[in-house]
């Protein structure tokens, strides 16, 4: 082994001992050249270093080469074997890669910019709760801050019609494109000045795809106007094609923050959000000046927010300010988040890994042990057993290399095209980098170890005498057979049972969670949203669509059930208000709130429990509705009809109570006031009750009538309601998919080592036939003990998915972790599995010929 | 190890012989070299293309240590030391030689 480490060192130093060796035969020659004059030759020295040299290098290398050349050889002899080999191992690589290779794309690259190392983004930590920035905030901080070279604000995730089409449009402060250093396709990034408050200039940078596909590729489309929901901006540049912005999703075109008033003219929150200095939520990042550290960063933000804070009479903050990478997995507050679902992930990949390993090194086991006269040979010949367990390993290796050929193969297509489906919207490159590459073969040479090396040393531990003595039918006895076969075969079959059961109570809670009422009609309504010109619609204009809208569709006799709310049943977003209750102590309460009009009940299937519905007079009235659950939270045991609340700090008469609904998800019920819809928050929607695209179209024809410029779409409910279960939804497709996946894996397993078993004990069998043993007898005989192994590992399974599944249910609702249900589906699953993997080694055991096998040598 | 190596003449021979010139204290390659030439009256004469690979499979083996140093005319030279494997080595390759070398010997006599 000295001389392994010694060889190494050379591997290590090569070039610093060749040069040494070159200086020492140039001496060499020297001192001849000294004795008989220049003549004296030496013969070639290039040839002679190079005999030299070889010494360490080619005896290793040469017998590599024949190690693997062997390897090769024996493969092609079982191909059956090589191929389920290649098969259970590259689609475990494959999944694991795949997986890494997502991971890599969302969370791990930082911004394709210029140097990103040298990017950072802000965080603040407070005691009032983190946060991004304030406009002022971070005009304050980009002005006096000396730690960066430069800094700029990015507000993303605005929808706009661009020239008739929806789009997602960024607010980006003057310096963005210059810090981050991007050399723009066409024309220019924003000029610093081109972002003063106050001092709004219509210009916007669009992206590359969207130059591509809105505007063919427009050699002259910098200086063109385009339509921002109907105000003209002019384009001054087009991002580099590899440039997807510096938020996960799509973007399309970015304007200055400054702009925001042009677009938003009769918003007064515009104003609020460019200058007040307590505003916040704009993320913050910067280019790091040369030489400045983060910690340098950290520190001069912190106390410049503090300094901004005390200008404008505010109190003390003690904010802390955290600079960070601009990989995703950086970003402070999504590592909490997200850490464990990554887990989960990671994990669930790595045991379906460890069976393909497990499986794999079961198939090396019985090919070592047919190979025993083989190596007994070779070991009383001379061999070293170190030379033995090298070659095998080298077999191992030559599997996990071809394995993770195949898993980036799998990587190369699965990732895209995952991806796709869970967000169309999303701008990451999901493709192997070297990252990915690095992964890759960190797993194939662990795997190899795992797999590879107990069957190696197991194999070549036994005496020589004995295996050589050892014939095809005779080593089959109790006494020598290898114990390590049971332990694989347990682990496999306990891998596959936690994955299946994980994914049986997976989909069975997701059976469930489909099967609740979440208190309105899901499968017979239809949503409708209008978009309108933000710009033009605020406040009175609103309010007067919404009046006429309510006057035509509300209750029409011409349509089916048909009515308008602020706030669609599982939409995304909450509205909520203060409340209090004249007369009874405690704080003031936060509520969630909803407007509706007086047919909303009854389009979407909720009923008017007690009191009366809303009246088309209610609105500007000081009247509202409650659920069932704020009725039983407040006024448990006695009506709350004519009671008055304050809300929003106005005081509002209950006039009646309507049935509960789930509001955002499907985890809890909560309390909710309901107003009668006025329309100064903006276009409603419409609810209809007809999950046919009919009455879609015929009230997007009168929405068309009454404002011409209205875009109407519409979803069914049911979309939404699967949105909302997509999560689950997914979970169990890619439990439900591992658990699969590791149950073909392990049966392929059981067959190989129950067809192994009886093949070496068929000399056995024959004997105890001819001695008159039953059929029966000589099933069990020969599968008991492999039986007894996949008992102990189900066992086993079942207690570990149990623990797995409690913690599982803290990250996924709708989980019960002992569903007798979902375990019984497992163990009826693997008795199949095992019925159908014993079934021909069985038939092939029952049919053994005593007169055959007795003859067999 | 190496045992059937020994009989095939020089290279088993070459490495017993630098082992033993290196007896009496370090030495570089070329005075191995001069040494062996000495020793045996001219008649061995260790080119560099068999003396260097053989002294690096000595140092493969660990049986001799390398070291520079100033030659005796003050150049830098690589000097080789025997190790403690490397005179274990010796006394056994010796032996295996000479009872090789007398049975040849005896060979010869009786035909």
């Amino acid at each position: 082994m000295s001389k392994f480490l010694r060889r190494l060192r050379y591997w290590i130093q090569h070039r610093k001992l060749d040069a040494e060796l070159a200086e020492e035969m140039e001496f060499h020659r020297a001192m001849l050249g000294g004795e008989s004059g220049p003549g004296a030759a030496m013969g070639n020295t290039t040839l002679s270093r190079e005999d030299a040299r070889a010494v360490w290098i080619w005896p290793w290398l040469e017998s590599l080469w024949q190690d693997a050349a062997y390897a090769l050889r024996t493969m092609r002899r079982a191909p059956a074997f090589a191929l389920t080999a290649l098969l259970a191992l590259g689609s475990a690589i494959g999944l694991n890669t795949s997986l890494f290779t997502i991971f890599n794309a969302i969370a791990l690259r930082p911004w394709p910019v210029r140097d990103p190392a040298r990017v950072v983004t802000l965080h603040r930590f407070g005691r009032e709760g983190g946060g991004d920035f304030g406009i002022a905030e971070y005009r304050y901080l980009a002005q006096y801050s000396r730690s960066f070279s430069g800094l700029f604000a990015a507000r993303n995730g605005e929808r706009v019609n661009l020239q008739d089409r929806p789009r997602q449009l960024t607010y980006v402060s003057g310096s963005y494109f210059r810090v981050l250093g991007l050399e723009m396709e066409r024309g220019r990034g924003f000029l610093d000045q081109e972002d003063t408050t106050g001092a709004p200039v219509a210009v916007g940078v669009i992206s590359h795809s969207l130059w591509e596909n809105q505007f063919a590729a427009d050699p002259e489309i910098v200086g063109r106007h385009i339509l921002v929901d109907d105000i003209p901006f002019t384009v001054v540049g087009v991002t580099p094609a590899d440039f997807t912005g510096t938020n996960p999703l799509r973007n399309d075109i970015w304007i200055p923050l400054a702009a925001r008033k042009l677009l938003r003219p009769n918003d007064p929150g515009v104003d609020r959000w460019l200058t007040s200095p307590e505003d916040c939520c704009t993320p913050v990042a910067g280019r790091l000046a040369p030489g400045a550290t983060r910690a340098q960063a950290e520190a001069e933000s912190a106390i410049l927010i503090e300094q901004f804070r005390a200008h404008h009479g505010l109190n003390k903050h003690e904010s802390r300010i955290v600079a960070a990478g601009t990989a995703w997995i950086e970003t402070p507050h999504k590592k909490r988040q997200v850490v464990p679902v990554i887990l989960t992930l990671f994990l669930a990949v790595t045991l379906v890994l460890l069976l393909a390993c497990a499986n794999v090194g079961n198939l090396l086991l019985a090919r070592a042990s047919a190979r025993r006269r083989e190596i007994a040979v070779r070991l009383s010949l001379g061999g070293s057993r170190f030379r033995l367990v090298r070659q095998l390993l080298v077999e191992s290796m030559l599997l996990a290399l071809g394995a993770s050929g195949l898993g980036l193969l799998m990587a190369l297509a699965f990732p895209g095209a995952i991806l796709r489906r869970l967000t169309p919207d999303q701008a990451f490159r999901a493709v192997p980098d070297t990252n990915v590459l690095i992964y890759t073969a960190a797993i194939a040479i662990l795997s190899c170890i795992a797999f590879g090396l107990a069957p190696a040393l197991h194999g070549t531990r036994g005496r020589i005498a004995e295996g050589l003595k050892a014939e095809a039918g005779a080593q089959g006895t109790r006494r020598t057979r290898l114990p390590l076969r049971a332990v694989l075969l347990s682990v496999q079959v306990a891998i596959s049972v936690i994955l299946l059961a994980n994914a049986g109570l997976l989909v069975h809670g997701m059976q469930r969670a489909e099967e609740v009422d979440p208190g309105f009609d899901v499968r017979n309504t239809t949503v409708l949203s209008i978009d309108l010109p933000a710009s033009q619609y605020t406040g009175p204009r609103s309010m007067e669509l919404t009046r006429d809208l309510i006057a035509v569709l509300d209750g029409s006799r011409q349509l089916p059930a048909c009515g308008l709310t602020l706030n669609p049943p599982l939409s995304n977003a909450t509205y909520s208000t203060s409340f209090q209750i004249p007369g009874r102590q405690g704080p003031v309460l936060h509520i969630y709130t909803n407007e509706i009009s007086p047919g909303y009940a009854a389009a979407v299937g909720m009923r008017i429990v007690a009191g009366r519905n809303f009246v088309a007079e209610d609105s500007g009235r000081d009247v509202l509705i409650i659920n069932e659950a704020a009725a039983r939270r407040w006024w448990p045991g006695e009506s709350p009809l004519g009671k008055d609340v304050l809300a929003n700090r106005k005081m509002e008469r209950i006039v009646g109570v309507i049935s509960d609904t789930y509001a955002n998800d499907l985890s809890s019920i909560e309390a909710v006031l309901y107003f009668p819809l006025n329309g100064h928050w903006g276009a409603p929607f419409i609810v209809v009750r007809d999950r046919g695209p009919a009455s879609a179209e015929r009230i997007a024809a009168m929405v068309k009538r009454i404002e011409p410029r209205a875009q109407v779409r519409a979803e069914p409910l049911a979309a939404s309601f699967r949105r909302v279960l997509q999560p689950s939804i997914y979970a169990s497709e890619l439990a439900g998919f591992l658990g699969l996946l590791a149950l073909v894996i392990a049966s392929v397993g059981m067959f190989g080592v129950f067809a192994y078993v009886v093949g070496q004990r068929t000399r056995e069998i024959g004997v105890r036939m001819a001695l008159g043993a039953q059929p029966s007898e000589i099933v069990r005989l020969v599968l008991g003990s492999s039986v007894r192994a996949l008992v102990c590992g189900a066992a086993f399974g079942i207690a570990a998915a149990g623990g797995i599944s409690t913690m599982l249910a803290h990250a996924l609702p709708g989980i019960e972790p002992l569903d007798p249900l979902a375990y019984a589906g497992v163990v009826a699953l693997l008795s199949g599995a095992v019925a159908l993997a014993s079934a021909a080694p069985a038939s092939r055991a029952m049919r053994v010929d005593p007169v055959r096998a007795l003859r067999w040598d | 190890m190496g045992k059937q190596e020994s009989l095939e003449l020089l290279p088993g021979t070459l490495d017993l012989l630098i082992l033993r010139a290196l007896v009496r204290g370090r030495l570089h390659g070329y005075g191995i070299a001069q040494i062996l030439k000495a020793a045996s009256e001219d008649v061995l004469e260790v080119g560099e293309s068999s003396l260097y690979p053989a002294l690096q499979r000595l140092l493969l083996n660990g049986w001799v240590t390398a070291e520079w140093g100033a030659s005796d005319n003050n150049r830098r030279a690589r000097y080789y030391t025997l190790t403690a494997a490397g005179r274990k080595q010796l006394a056994a390759e010796r032996a295996e030689f000479e009872r090789m070398v007398a049975a040849i010997h005896k060979v010869l006599q009786t035909a």
